[in-house]
């Protein structure tokens, strides 16, 4: 007489577990305490930091962006002027360049910056005398749209 | 995938480095022999997988498994290797690169500053 019943009991799992876990502990190997070794922890902590990677791609934008503003404004104030005079009067003179790039030449070329900001002033001051001047002098240089034909 | 939990590098050109232009010699003129049907180009090594293992100049060495992938797929692959140079291929941190950022001189706190003496003059001796 055989014992057969016993055999029946035992079964063959899944060859591939040691692999799939290892796809998810790969991105966790950084970080910090149990979740870079326990899987059931891993798995959790894993799938936060995708979920906060695909939400940061917009905020990463948004950040860039007011790097740029706060640097740009600190360049102008060494310059006696505020940030918003000079975005403003940049854009009458249809100086059309976009925070980035007015934020690396204010880092790399500070000469150049100097001559945007006094580029804005006198746009500025051309307003200035425009809005109180009544309108008996001429427009100033710096406010002649050209026309492109 | 994070950015700090995946590698990154800066953009680089493509450097030629190393001994393969005998092999990519031979590899054209494999090509041109070979026709669209079944020929395989056997390596001396006998893999338990059946890969393509393409070596770059700059020393990086490409992988592509092709169990059971149809002729023209391999063959897709095929061009989309020799196209490509050896450069890794993950996340570009900046899609532009310069030697010399600043031509005028990097801005640092005393750019815009005066100076608060005067040029340095040699003393006036006023006793004789």
């Amino acid at each position: 007489m055989v014992f057969l019943t016993l055999s029946c009991w035992i079964r063959s799992r899944g060859p591939d577990r040691y692999w799939k876990v290892q796809e998810v502990l790969k991105h966790a190997r950084h970080f910090r305490g149990r979740k870079n070794r326990c899987y059931s922890l891993a798995v959790r902590a894993v799938r936060r930091a995708f979920v906060y990677a695909t939400k940061a791609r917009k905020l990463k934008k948004r950040n860039m962006r007011t790097l740029w503003i706060s640097r740009i404004a600190a360049a102008t104030r060494e310059h006696g002027m505020k940030y918003p005079a000079l975005m403003h009067n940049l854009t009458k003179t249809s100086v059309q360049l976009n925070r980035r790039v007015i934020c690396d030449l204010a880092v790399t070329e500070p000469r150049s910056f100097l001559s945007l900001a006094k580029l804005a002033r006198a746009r500025q001051q051309e307003g200035f005398r425009a809005a109180l001047g009544d309108g008996k002098e001429p427009a100033g240089v710096f406010s002649r749209v050209v026309l492109l034909q | 995938m994070t950015s700090r939990g995946t590698p990154s590098r800066f953009l680089q050109s493509v450097l030629q480095n190393g001994v393969g232009r005998e092999f990519i010699e031979e590899g054209v003129v494999d090509y041109a022999k070979k026709n669209p049907a079944t020929v395989v180009y056997v390596s001396p090594q006998s893999c338990r997988i059946p890969k393509i293992v393409a070596e770059y100049l700059n020393g990086n060495v490409r992988e592509e498994i092709i169990t059971s992938k149809t002729a023209p797929q391999i063959s897709d692959l095929l061009t989309k290797l020799t196209n490509q140079s050896g450069l890794d291929v993950i996340r570009i941190r900046k899609p532009f690169h310069t030697d010399n950022p600043s031509i005028q001189g990097q801005w640092h706190p005393f750019t815009n500053r005066p100076p608060c003496i005067g040029p340095i003059r040699p003393q006036k001796q006023e006793a004789e």
